[in-house]
């Protein structure tokens, strides 16, 4: 725990308190709900001792703030994300065109979002760890 | 043409840690190795920053190519 940051620790149970009971109200299992919180409160927790960002006490809520390397790497990655998204797109209809299918499998369409997310969180990485 | 520094150079002649050097210019330490080690290359207002945090001109912190700061 870092001095001076009672708001921000506060305003991050509550944030995951008001998470779990959302899903705990969509029909999630008890232990389920109290693991994914678990985890989230645990990310909350790590985020100010990750490097990743500037700690700033006096802003309350928001007192974790990006600085300039780590926004060139978030504009970077976000990018290189949006590229991979694109190029897997067309690849997929290309691959089911030249297949001769008509419609795309719902379950294709919804990879593209996470091979978007995960190569935005590898080149995240990579730029990080390059960058040191 | 490259851009150089000696900022590790003059904070360790202040006598600053990286952490004590982030703290006072509102960055994180890994944005104070990155400039160090010349592999990120750090915004004017950024330097400008430095320079003020380490009480130098700007050109003997920063300069381009083979030409060092005197």
């Amino acid at each position: 725990m870092i001095k001076g940051m009672t708001l921000y620790y506060v305003s991050r149970i509550i944030i995951t308190a008001i998470f779990a009971a959302l899903l705990y109200f969509t029909g999630m299992l008890l232990w389920q709900v109290l693991l994914v919180g678990g985890v989230i409160l645990a990310l909350f927790l790590w985020a100010p001792h990750s490097g990743r960002y500037a700690i700033h006490p006096e802003f309350g809520i928001t007192a974790l703030r990006r600085d300039e390397r780590s926004q060139s790497i978030n504009d970077q990655a976000a990018r290189i994300a949006f590229i991979v998204s694109m190029l897997f797109s067309g690849g997929i209809l290309v691959s089911l065109g030249l297949m001769g299918v008509t419609s795309i499998p719902i379950a294709l369409v919804m990879l593209v979002p996470a091979v978007g997310a995960l190569s935005y969180f590898i080149s995240d990485l990579w730029f990080r760890r390059s960058q040191q | 043409m490259d851009l150089h520094n000696q900022v590790k150079a003059i904070r360790l002649q202040r006598s600053l840690t990286q952490e004590a050097l982030a703290n006072v210019l509102g960055v994180t330490r890994q944005t104070i190795i990155s400039i160090e080690k010349e592999k990120f290359v750090p915004s004017v207002k950024l330097a400008l920053e430095l320079a003020k945090a380490l009480e130098v001109p700007m050109e003997k912190l920063f300069w381009l190519d083979e030409r060092r700061g005197e």
